[in-house]
């Protein structure tokens, strides 16, 4: 469904929209291509799905375009993934040669739209070594890393930095990801739509049949996480949290997640899970096709507490969706968590299923503090970390890459 | 009088290439010598910054030195600053530079953060707009705020000290070329914006000013 920015009106001010609106006329015509490798699942294709419409309605020329590859390369890349947030992997020379390969492959059929950008922005390292294989490129080349590389393997981040050095500019999520790179790296925390349907109202005639579906009991507390099966998210560790607060109180627990087209160890990792929760009828554990946003919005609504306990993570949206909903959050102490979960306003950042637990307890126990959590989450989301202010950094990159001034205020 | 013009700004925000401090000495090694922008970033641009949270104190600095340090006596010394009675930042470096020379001098062992505590060094770069829209009287500049959005309040208002001469915000220049306006530049000048986020300073301007009119 295309989006317009008018349909933000009412959710954000219409000054606010107005502001992107005159942001965008300064750069109508600007062809914009972002690269990423899925079109489905996982943080980044959700905020390229509202992003490209967004950013034609305000008068870029922009496009999506995904990047193709075989099991092989995404074995590979998946690697990368771990081993820039602190997993021992060792990469083969082979391996690198298949991650060359493909991008080559990539390259030959994406060239010309590349070359022809004002503003190529090419998302986390699967498409990275794009840039090196558009000799003729003319506009300004953007790295956006969205996951927690401040502690990356020496040995992978060796290897992909020569990728990245040549572009004009980074992004991170935040400053405690950067990694000295020869150019400016700049900060723009993720955002949510509150339309999609991910985030939008729900009535409650549609949380009920949700609640049935999944045989939710409504009457016992429910604790949700909604997050890939990954081991960075520690879902071993949710379940062992809720075992400790099973034991003084009832609570049912839903870990629900996608699959994601680039991320080969989910079934892995699923399959563990299924074994720790098996014989457990308060436990639902939910593999949900990558469409199924609206149950995910239901099941975030329906929670009574919302956990996103990763050991690691970029930014972590489904915090931020949880807020936006008005529901407290307990959070892995990490990476873009920190951001976003801050101890007695939004929530508690924890390090360990027993922190999880005591806070579990703590939250189902003060209901006041839950009730006062609800308002300041939800205005925090609407003040910083929706869609407009995300469209709006991307748009104030593209003044400040186009300027030739390097000046601390631009004037446009 | 010319009319006002609305501009309207955005902040990105960006690495500085400094180490990330994780004592206090790094601290005040730091900030001896790194940009101008720096310094007024981590001071003046905290309200335009993303954030969940809504501390005590409006400079990162004190807000690390509370949080991070555990230094409540150093945080409520670098709190009270106020950078925009500062001509220079020169000037405001060299206050910080003493109120941390004084505490580490007082210290038995220099404070440390945690890991994943340390102090980053951020600067920003502002893309200012003119947002085509003007403010044609003084009778009309209070609903004219009530309608603008908060990069245009920062800019007026906060940004503004640094920019003009004056050290004031545009508000009340442009108010001053108007005979009988100084109440109400001299109502704006007493807000003590500090505390304000910008939501809450466009409805506090508003009030002063609609106050004042009543």
């Amino acid at each position: 469904m295309t989006k317009f920015l008018s349909s933000y009106e009412g959710l954000v001010s219409a000054t606010v929209i107005g502001e992107l609106r005159q942001l965008g006329n300064r750069l109508t015509g600007k062809k914009v291509v972002h690269v990423n490798s899925t079109r489905v699942g996982g943080g980044v294709a959700e905020i390229l799905d509202w992003m490209i419409p967004l950013m034609r309605d305000v008068g870029l020329d922009a496009q999506w375009e995904v990047i193709e590859g075989n099991s092989d390369f995404y074995s590979v890349t998946k690697k990368f993934h771990n081993g820039l947030q602190g997993l021992p992997v060792t990469i083969s020379r082979r391996e690198w040669q298949t991650y060359r390969e493909v991008c080559e492959e990539n390259a030959a059929r994406l060239r010309p739209i590349l070359e022809e950008a004002d503003f190529v922005v090419i998302h986390d390292p699967q498409p990275a070594a794009l840039l090196g294989l558009c000799p003729g490129r003319k506009g300004k080349w953007i790295w956006r890393g969205h996951i927690d590389i401040s502690r990356p393997t020496h040995s992978v981040w060796r290897g992909l930095r020569p990728f990245i050095s040549g572009y004009d500019a980074s992004i991170f999520s935040m400053c405690q990801f950067a990694q000295p790179l020869p150019h400016p790296q700049f900060l723009i925390p993720p955002s949510i739509d509150p339309l999609s349907p991910k985030n939008m109202d729900l009535d409650p005639e549609e949380l009920t049949s949700v609640r049935n579906q999944y045989n939710l009991d409504s009457d016992k507390p429910l604790l949700v996480q909604i997050s890939r099966f990954d081991r960075f998210k520690d879902p071993l560790g949710v379940i062992a949290a809720y075992r400790i607060v099973q034991k003084v109180q009832p609570v049912q627990l839903v870990l629900a997640g996608g699959g994601a087209t680039d991320d080969p160890e989910g079934q892995e990792v699923l399959e563990e899970v299924l074994a720790a929760a098996a014989g457990d009828s308060d436990i639902h554990v939910l593999l949900l096709p990558p469409d199924a946003h609206r149950t995910i919005n239901a099941l975030q609504r329906l929670a009574d507490i919302l956990i996103q306990k990763s050991t690691r993570e970029g930014f972590g949206l489904t915090v931020t969706e949880g807020l936006w909903k008005g529901k407290p959050v307990i959070g892995g102490d990490t990476g873009g968590i920190r951001l976003q979960v801050v101890n007695y306003h939004t929530g508690f950042l924890v390090n360990t299923p027993e922190g999880a637990a005591h806070r579990i307890r703590f939250l189902l126990h003060h209901k006041g503090l839950r009730s006062k959590m609800e308002t300041r989450a939800r205005e925090y989301v609407r003040e910083h970390f929706l869609l407009t202010r995300h469209l709006r950094d991307y748009l104030t990159l593209f003044h400040i890459l186009n300027s030739r001034k390097d000046s601390s205020t631009i004037y446009v | 009088m010319e009319d006002f013009i609305i501009r309207d700004c955005s902040l990105l925000t960006k690495t500085s290439g400094l180490p990330a401090a994780i004592n206090l000495r790094e601290l005040r090694e730091r900030l001896a010598v790194c940009r101008q922008d720096v310094l007024y970033h981590h001071f003046c641009e905290t309200p335009l910054v993303p954030s969940f949270d809504n501390p005590d104190y409006k400079n990162d600095f004190a807000v690390w030195a509370l949080l991070h340090l555990g230094d409540r006596v150093l945080a409520e010394q670098l709190g009270i600053i106020n950078p925009y009675i500062f001509t220079d930042l020169e000037k405001l470096r060299e206050k910080v530079l003493e109120v941390l020379d004084e505490r580490l001098s007082q210290a038995y062992f220099v404070p440390s953060c945690q890991p994943g505590e340390e102090f980053f060094f951020t600067e920003a770069v502002t893309v200012v707009f003119d947002t085509g829209k003007r403010i044609t009287s003084p009778e009309k500049l209070p609903e004219a705020i009530g309608r603008m959005t908060t990069g245009s309040i920062y800019y007026h208002f906060f940004e503004a000290r640094r920019r003009g001469s004056l050290g004031i915000d545009d508000f009340s220049v442009w108010l001053s070329g108007f005979p009988g306006q100084e109440i109400w530049c001299r109502a704006l000048q007493t807000v003590d914006f500090v505390f304000f986020t910008l939501t809450e300073l466009r409805g506090e301007l508003v009030r002063v000013l609609e106050g004042g009119a009543s």
